[in-house]
Formats: C-alpha cells, sequence, structure tokens
C-alpha cells in the first residue's frame, strides 16, 4: 500500500519536473536563427564551394591526383610553339562529386593557393550542368559553367554567396 | 590556417628591371645569370561579405545557447516575445469583451424580431416596429440560426487561433520561435499572425487524393462524422453567464453523449482508407475513446453532486462565493476530492482528443499517422479542425466544471468587475494551454499501458472520489 | 483484440483469431532511421513475425577503396557512420598506421581522443533525441539539438566541417587545435553537464518513458554474446566490454573513466548506457584538455602516395556504435588489397529478427530505436 502510494508520488513528481524544464525554456529566448533573413558566417576553416584562381595555377596537377573522387580536371597552356607551360588553360571541378575533403586545397603549392575553400555553404544547382563548374584566364574565382544548350560559358545562377570579394588562404 | 587577407605590403611595384631591348647589348654576359625579373607579386583583395541577403551573424558564438541564455534581453525581438502572451491575452480580453458587449443587444433582437417598437438607429431615430410580422415559430428558428452561426464560428475561429498558439507555444518550449514571418509582404507579420489562415487556403487549394484502395463514400463521410457531433456538442457550453446555445438541463450529458459519436468517424476513417496502418489507428482510436468515456464522465460525478444539477448555468452558479471571503468555492478547491476530480477529467480530457501522451491512435512514429494517413487537403484538416474543437470544449468544461465557471477567482472589485465571459474565456485559454503543455513535454504511451492506466488506475480512482464526495455530502456539506 | 487474449482464450474461441496482416515498415516510415526495410507479419497488435531487409544505401565503399590510395580512404570511411564520422577516421588510419609502422604524436593521440569522445557526445544526443521521437516526445530532440549544433559548431572551427570530417589523417590530425579552441569546448563541457541532468528528468526518469521501455526488448547477456553485439547494445546486456578499457588505443588507458553497463539488456538500460557515456566522454574530454601534450601534431613517415610493405593489419576502435574494427590488407601497391569493415551497426541489427517476434507494434519502434543504427554503416 505505501509502495503503491509511493509510486504515484514518484511518478507524479517526476512528471512535474518535466514540465517544470518546458516551461523554464518557454521564457527564455529561442536559439534558432531566421536563415534567408539572417545567415551565419562560417568560421575561418570552413570548407565551403571551392575557388579557383587561373593566374596563379601553375598547372602542376597534384590537385587532381589528391582528388579521392576524380571531380577535377584541367588542361596546361601551351605557349606558341605548342610546348606546355606552367599556366591553366582551363580547370574544372564537378560539383556533384566533389567531396568537399580539402585534400586539394592542402595539395595546392602555390601561396596563395590557388584552389580553396570558399566560406560558401549556399550552392545551389538548378541544372546538371551548373554542377560543373570551369576555370578560364580571367575568369572569376566562382566560375562559370558550360551550358551546353547555348554552347557557351554562363554565370552560375542561384549562387548565393556570403562574400562579394571572397577571402584568400595562403 | 586564417583565411585573412595577406596584410602584407605590395611589392614595390615590381621594379621592372631594365628593358630587355636596351641593356643586353651592353653586357651579355653580366646579364645572363642575373634573375629574371620576379613576377608581379599577387595581391589579394580585400574580403567583402556580401550583406544583400540578409543579416550576416559573423560572430557565430552569439548564438550559442550558452551566450543567449546568458543575456536574454540583449537577444533582438526577445522583448516581443517575452511579452507575446501579455498581449494575446490583452487581445483575447478585449475580443471577448466586445463580444460579450454585444450580446446584451441579443435579447433586444430577439424582442424586436417579435414585434417591440424600436428606434430605427437602435439608440436614436424615429421609433419603428419590425416591419414583418413573424410568427412566434419564426422568431425562434431565426433566433436559433443566429446562435448557431455564432456555436459555429466559435468552432472554426478556434480552429485558427489554437492551432497558431500550439505551433507558438510548442516553438518556445523547444527553444524555436515557430511562425513568423506568415502575415503581410510589407512587413506586418506579428509572430506569424496569418499562419493557420494561410495554411487552410492551401489546404483548401491542395488535391483531394481518394486511394484507389478506399471505401470511396465511407472515406468521405468520416471526417464529416467526425466534426458534426463535436459541433453539436457545443450547444450547451457556456460561454459566460447565461450565455449559452440551448440551456438544456441534461446539458453535460447531452455534451458527453455527443462528443462520444465522433469515434465512429474515427473507425470509419481507419477503415475505408484501404491502408493498414490507418486501420491499426482506428481500431486503437475506438479503444482508447470508449475506454476514457468512463473515468471522464464518472469523476465529474462528485462535481454533479455538489452541484446537485446536470444544467452547465447551475453547476457554474453553484461555485459562486467565497470561503472566508477570500477562497473562491471553486470545485477544485474542494479538498482532495476536487483536485483528483480535476486531474482525472484532465487526462480523459487529453485522452480523448488524442494529444500526445495518449495519441496512439495517430502515433506519427509508429503509424505513420494513424487513421488519417489517407486524408489530404480539406478532409485532413477537418480532422485537424475536430481535434482543437474538442481541445477547445474540453477547456471549457474544465472551467465550467472545476474553475468555478465565470466567477473572479479574487475578491476584490477590480477584479469582481469585470464581466463573466473574459473570466471564462481566460480560464479555457489557461486550460487550453496546459493541453499544450503536456503536448510538448510527454512521450506516448503503449497501447496495453493506455489501458491499464485507465481501467486499473484511472477508474478506481474517480470511483474511490465519488465516495469520498458523498462522504462530504453527508457530513460536511450537509 | 488478439492481444487481449491468452492462450487458453485462443484455444477454445479459433473463430476469434484475427486475420494475419502483412506490414511494411519502411523503407519510407518514419522511425527507421533511414532505409531500413521490415516486413512485419501481424495479428492484432502483436508481431508473429519480422523480416529485416536492408541494402537500400548500399554503396560499395569496401570495393571503392580497393581503387584508391591510402588517403583517399579516409574520406569514405566518413561516409559510412555520417553521424559519428570521427571514430571511422581514427580505425582507418590505425589500421593503415599498423600497416606502415608508423607511430603518431602524443599531441596527436590526445587530439584524436578529444574529437572521438566529442563525436560520441554528439552521435549520443542525436539517438537521444530521435528516441524521444519515436517513443512521442518531441522536445527532448529540440533540446538535444541544440546541444549537438555546439559540437558541431566547435568541429567546423577546427577542421571546417560539420558532418563529413575528414580530420583524422594517416599519421596525426588535420590541423592543429588553437587555444581558442580549446576555451570554447570547456565552455561547452560546463554548459553540457547540466543539460545531462535535464534530460534525466525529461526523459530518462519520466514513468511513462520508463514504462515504455523498461522490461521491453530484453537481450540476455547470453544472447548478446552469441549475436556478437558490441558497444551499448552489448553493455546495457550487463557485459563489461569496452575496447577503449580491454584494448586502449591512442592512449586511452591514461584517462579516468567507467564503463556504465546496464543490468537486464532492456531497451531503458540500452538507452540508459548511451546516456551515462555522454558524462563518461565529458570527464574524459575534460581530462584529455587538461593534459593536452605539446608537439608536432603530425607524424612523419606516410608518403604522398604511401605504399605500405605487403602484409595485413586489424585495428579497432569503440566508436559510438559500438565495436568497429577493419581489416586493411596490402600487396604493396598504392591501394589496400582488401578493406574490410567490421560494422556494428550491422551486426547489432541482426538480433531484430528473433527478437521483435511476440512484441506490440509499439515495442518495434522503442527497439529499434534503441539499437541505434545508422544504415550508412549497416549497408556500407
Amino acid at each position: 500500500m505505501i509502495n503503491y502510494f509511493s509510486r504515484i508520488a514518484n511518478n507524479t513528481k517526476a512528471i512535474v519536473q518535466g514540465h517544470w524544464i518546458t516551461l523554464k525554456y518557454m521564457f527564455k529566448p529561442a536559439v534558432t536563427i531566421h536563415y534567408p533573413d539572417e545567415k551565419l558566417v562560417p568560421f575561418e576553416a570552413f570548407r565551403g564551394a571551392l575557388l579557383f584562381d587561373s593566374n596563379v595555377c601553375i598547372s602542376c596537377n597534384l590537385c587532381v591526383k589528391a582528388c579521392p573522387s576524380n571531380c577535377i580536371q584541367l588542361e596546361n597552356a601551351k605557349n606558341e610553339t605548342g610546348k606546355k607551360i606552367a599556366k591553366v588553360d582551363w580547370y574544372s571541378i564537378d560539383f556533384g562529386k566533389c567531396n568537399f575533403c580539402r585534400l586539394c586545397e592542402e595539395a595546392c603549392p602555390t601561396k596563395p593557393k590557388s584552389v580553396w575553400h570558399s566560406l560558401d555553404y549556399e550552392v545551389i544547382f538548378t541544372k546538371r550542368d551548373e554542377m560543373v563548374r570551369c576555370w578560364k584566364k580571367d575568369f572569376p574565382f566562382i566560375g562559370k559553367y558550360f551550358d551546353r544548350k547555348a554552347q557557351d560559358f554562363k554565370d552560375p545562377e542561384g549562387q548565393v554567396s556570403i562574400h562579394e570579394v571572397q577571402p584568400r588562404r595562403s | 590556417m586564417s583565411d585573412k587577407p595577406e596584410e602584407k605590403k605590395p611589392e614595390p611595384a615590381a621594379v621592372p628591371a631594365p628593358a630587355p631591348a636596351a641593356a643586353p647589348a651592353a653586357a651579355p654576359a653580366a646579364a645572363a645569370p642575373a634573375p629574371k625579373p620576379a613576377p608581379p607579386k599577387y595581391v589579394p583583395p580585400t574580403p567583402v561579405f556580401n550583406r544583400a541577403n540578409g543579416r550576416l551573424i559573423e560572430d557565430r558564438f552569439t548564438t550559442w545557447p550558452t551566450q543567449v541564455f546568458a543575456n536574454r534581453w540583449s537577444r533582438p525581438g526577445f522583448q516581443w516575445g517575452a511579452g507575446m502572451l501579455v498581449g494575446i491575452f490583452l487581445g483575447l480580453g478585449l475580443t471577448g469583451f466586445a463580444i460579450g458587449e454585444l450580446s446584451v443587444w441579443a435579447a433586444r433582437v430577439y424582442a424586436i424580431l417579435g414585434g417591440e417598437p424600436f428606434k430605427k438607429f437602435f439608440l436614436f431615430g424615429p421609433t419603428v416596429v419590425f416591419p414583418v410580422k413573424l410568427a412566434p415559430l419564426a422568431v425562434d428558428a431565426i433566433w436559433t440560426a443566429i446562435k448557431v452561426l455564432i456555436v459555429l464560428h466559435v468552432v472554426l475561429i478556434n480552429g485558427l487561433w489554437s492551432i497558431w498558439w500550439e505551433r507558438k507555444i510548442s516553438a518556445h518550449i523547444q527553444s524555436r520561435v515557430g511562425p513568423t514571418y506568415a502575415g503581410s509582404p510589407s512587413g506586418w507579420n506579428f509572430h506569424g499572425w496569418a499562419q493557420t489562415a494561410i495554411d487552410g487556403i492551401k489546404l483548401l487549394l491542395k488535391e483531394d487524393i481518394t486511394p484507389a484502395a478506399a471505401d470511396k463514400w465511407v472515406h468521405a463521410l468520416a471526417p464529416g462524422l467526425v466534426v458534426a457531433p463535436c459541433i453539436i456538442a457545443f450547444a450547451p457550453v457556456l460561454f459566460g453567464d447565461g450565455m449559452q446555445a440551448a440551456n438544456l438541463d441534461i446539458g453535460t450529458l447531452y455534451i458527453f453523449a455527443f462528443a462520444g459519436i465522433s469515434v465512429i468517424g474515427v473507425v470509419m476513417a481507419g477503415w475505408a482508407s484501404g491502408n493498414k496502418y490507418s486501420l491499426l489507428g482506428g481500431l486503437r482510436g475506438a479503444a482508447q475513446i470508449v475506454s476514457y468515456e468512463l473515468p471522464r464522465g464518472f469523476s465529474i460525478v462528485p462535481v454533479l453532486m455538489f452541484a446537485g444539477s446536470l444544467d452547465l448555468q447551475v453547476i457554474s452558479n453553484a461555485q459562486a462565493g467565497y470561503w472566508h471571503g477570500v477562497i473562491p468555492r471553486w470545485f477544485i478547491f474542494y479538498p482532495v476530492v476536487g483536485q483528483l476530480a480535476f486531474v482525472i477529467f484532465l487526462i480523459a480530457s487529453v485522452a480523448e482528443t488524442n494529444r500526445t501522451p495518449f495519441d496512439i491512435p495517430e502515433a506519427e512514429s509508429e503509424l505513420v499517422s494513424g487513421f488519417h494517413t489517407e486524408y489530404s487537403g480539406m478532409k485532413w484538416s477537418i480532422f485537424f479542425l475536430a481535434e482543437y474543437a474538442y481541445v477547445l470544449l474540453g477547456s471549457f468544461l474544465l472551467a465550467t466544471f472545476f474553475l468555478g465557471g465565470g466567477a473572479s477567482p479574487i475578491n476584490a472589485v477590480p477584479f469582481t468587475l469585470i464581466p463573466s465571459w473574459m473570466w471564462m474565456l481566460g480560464k479555457a485559454m489557461l486550460m487550453m494551454f496546459v493541453f499544450l503543455w503536456i503536448r510538448w513535454t510527454l512521450p506516448r504511451f503503449r497501447v496495453d499501458q493506455l489501458m491499464d492506466f485507465t481501467w486499473k488506475f484511472l477508474l478506481p480512482w474517480s470511483f474511490v472520489n465519488i465516495a469520498i464526495a458523498g462522504l462530504y455530502l453527508a457530513f460536511w456539506l450537509k | 483484440m488478439s492481444n487481449m487474449m491468452t492462450a487458453a482464450d485462443a484455444s477454445t474461441m479459433p473463430e476469434l483469431k484475427t486475420d494475419q496482416l502483412f506490414i511494411n515498415l519502411g523503407p519510407q516510415h518514419p522511425s527507421t532511421h533511414g532505409v531500413l526495410r521490415i516486413g512485419l507479419t501481424i495479428e492484432g497488435e502483436v508481431i508473429v513475425k519480422a523480416v529485416p531487409d536492408i541494402g537500400y544505401l548500399h554503396r560499395g565503399t569496401e570495393k571503392l577503396a580497393e581503387v584508391r590510395n591510402y588517403h583517399h580512404c579516409v574520406v569514405l570511411t566518413d561516409r559510412w557512420d555520417y553521424v559519428s564520422a570521427m571514430p571511422n577516421n581514427l580505425v582507418f588510419c590505425l589500421a593503415a598506421e599498423k600497416l606502415a609502422g608508423v607511430k603518431t604524436t602524443p599531441r596527436a593521440d590526445a587530439l584524436r581522443v578529444i574529437m572521438c569522445e566529442m563525436n560520441r557526445i554528439a552521435s549520443h544526443l542525436l539517438f537521444f533525441g530521435t528516441y524521444g521521437i519515436d517513443l512521442g516526445a518531441y522536445t527532448p530532440f529540440l533540446y538535444a539539438f541544440r546541444e549537438r549544433e555546439m559540437v558541431l559548431d566547435l568541429f567546423e572551427m577546427l577542421c571546417g566541417a560539420r558532418l563529413t570530417y575528414n580530420y583524422i589523417r594517416l599519421g596525426g590530425v588535420m590541423v592543429d587545435a588553437s587555444p581558442e579552441w580549446l576555451k570554447r569546448t570547456g565552455e561547452f563541457i560546463e554548459y553540457f553537464k547540466p543539460r545531462l541532468d535535464e534530460y534525466d528528468t525529461l526523459l530518462t526518469y519520466n514513468p511513462i518513458f520508463m514504462a515504455r521501455t523498461k522490461g521491453v526488448g530484453i537481450v540476455t547477456a547470453e544472447e548478446a554474446k552469441s549475436w556478437a553485439l558490441s558497444g551499448p547494445n552489448l553493455r546495457g546486456s550487463g557485459v563489461n566490454y569496452d575496447v577503449r578499457k580491454f584494448a586502449p588505443y591512442s592512449g586511452y588507458e591514461n584517462y579516468d573513466f567507467d564503463v556504465p553497463v546496464g543490468t537486464d539488456g532492456s531497451c531503458w538500460d540500452r538507452y540508459f548506457c548511451r546516456v551515462s557515456e555522454m558524462r563518461q566522454s565529458v570527464r574524459i574530454i575534460e581530462q584529455a584538455i587538461a593534459k593536452l601534450p605539446a608537439g608536432p601534431f603530425m607524424a612523419s613517415g606516410f608518403a604522398k602516395v604511401p605504399k605500405p610493405v605487403p602484409g595485413e593489419a586489424y585495428a579497432h576502435v569503440e566508436a559510438s556504435r559500438g565495436d568497429l574494427g577493419i581489416y586493411l590488407a596490402s600487396d604493396g601497391g598504392i591501394s589496400p588489397f582488401r578493406m574490410h569493415v567490421h560494422a556494428p551497426s550491422f551486426i547489432n541489427l541482426a538480433m531484430l529478427q528473433e527478437k521483435l517476434v511476440g512484441m506490440k507494434v509499439s515495442d518495434v519502434i522503442a527497439l529499434l530505436g534503441s539499437i541505434d543504427i545508422v544504415l550508412g554503416e549497416v549497408d556500407r
């Protein structure tokens, strides 16, 4: 009998304590972010969408070898005599395959890095073509994509970036 | 690691080596080992945040609960959030006040319909008589229609209000904010006030799917059979002193009788959907609702014994007055028996509405959505409406049976002057908050535990309660 | 309903027996935690037959490893148990280091321990939250994610990713922990300790929760051993086995912590083991931060493209879900000749088929949730 009542009392107490916790948090402010209106700036180490600088790249192929998913391709530039030089002609990253693992950035020997992770976590693709970013000489860091229908390079649509001018890792 | 812009000085303009055309002829031997002109040093551009797309939170740690909870008042918008409840209750009170004041005119309208002369613009103007001479039966019919419309709108508007309130309460309990944006594009979107209305429009426009395996007619009929008894059950509900659509002397029985019919709709929905999860949900719902009818009914027997009537108005009036001029004579303050009856009735009401500790007919994690898995669009939202209508019904009944109806809790002048419908509404809303609070705190029972709980715990205790109430009547409240 | 009938009733009233019903629980179901499918044959609410069906998330990681070099394989490991990827990284690196004969530095070991324990907290918080949802309590889920978010923030601050870290590398770790990071971690730990008590009040000792989980899905110690269960599932049955204690790696022998052990192997015991493990993880992290040795965080000895001598290596760690082992065979080439994963989720899942029989539909969810599977690891 005493057991029965003490069980009821204990259970009631536990349930009331649980309600007390939820009531307590009701009067504390929310921890959430209003995402499209408020945006978190990631930490400096963040591994966002990859950026590329065609002016710095020496076309050494280390990033291609470092990539676990073979998503990077590049072609050396050639001088007038047709000999390969340490400049990149074109460079492409397939974001459909990219692991965001930072191995290419770590492998890049140039200073500052010619391929590096931006802080951009808002990479949006609306078309399959858009997933393959291409860079040629004097393309912007975020690159362009090749629209197969229009047979032309286009700026990625729907690319919402945290930065207008991207920071650079050394 | 730092991705800060390199703040090195750019090399002094990459001192261009003397133009090759000028020097080489002079000293070819010396020029050969001389370093090639250094490529221009790359100067990284200074990063610029793109602030066009929203406010950027650069210090991530300001979003950590450690900081958010520590200085809560500095959090943007928290002042609004904290004042929300106050504002809502104030607004509700004003609305209730307006509605209540309008009701004074109701008797007058009734008389006018019956042929009593009245001033043309009610307060001034020539005295006229209602142009159509109505038979007494027609007057009553019109009068009833008006009352029915009012009760119907109570249920519908309650759907709008309580769903929004549930979303806000659950969000704040869970450290979220809930609906924030719905409202107006120009920015008057106070806590997403229009969320439910817009959701309702969305549900109206959604495709109404009847599964191929469903029994078409039963499937379509089930939502109606759930919601109709619920609206009918609102007829004798007391909204304030004398504010009932139908003043029935068996009001309590009437409400319980009609509220019990909805279970047929639940079973029909579960059966007709042609879905095994729905079938299980419907069967569980039938077992649960039928079982919880019993403790729910027996728990208020003490109340009925004390009040000596089944009429809700009489029950409410029986709680008027104060002990020693301080403690209100509400049934919840009757020692032991009042609290026990209140708790049992509250638990059984939660179970009747299929809400969380007892939501096994819907049991999202087990039965996907239980008996309304296969419902979409407006049919589904009618189930939803019925659930919230039952919550409101339960809240009003709790306020009437245990919290003194329209009586003021404090026996002092400013409080006793507040009209009864406002007290009633306030108490009902408090009870509704308790419903929501329970839902967002507790986990769910299992089917057999649910049955054990009602048959082996709630029902025996409600019998014990009746016995204690009998002792009270015999020795204390003679 | 048939679950109300005793055996005697059923024999005297055979005409009241209901038809058996086949229910597809999954692969799209709110509480199968991924793409697990269970074919349930039920009678009323009681299960008479259960057939788990896996393979919806198979990606062939073991085969993929055979065409990648060792550095690349670390990236693959992130995708097994994506809820706690640090131990996955770690176990591959331990095996590869054994194969190559490289010894890690003390600082790297300490950082590995900190990260693995933080990941254990994050993983168990996810378990705690989703188990609450399985049993109908929504609010603990949001509370758990509020805290988990802080752990993920710390991971992001250090290694740049929130889910697939690729932090633990062959020979060490990716980057060194800054003093700022260590300070923030301490801040999180201080914040987290009282939260654990709140979780206990909200869920662990909630009477409804205890009624739902105590005495449900009991796995005895013998059964647990014979099914080769590991992790909290094994310890919940009262078997005191933890790789961190019995085959210490990465310097776990230097830390003082207890191994929480359950009593009767019910869902509640498995659940309670995990909640208690969070407290132990907090202890380990505190100790590791207090005595974090200085020095390099990456050992030398791994080439850009390592080519270990032909041989085999097996390493196992106590991952969040149990004893995660990896077997690596090298033929001297740049990629492993064979990689085999001993995945705890897959092995723990095996008990479903027998254990589910005779349970009620609600208990299926309670048992399935308490095993704490991650389908990425089950199917690999």
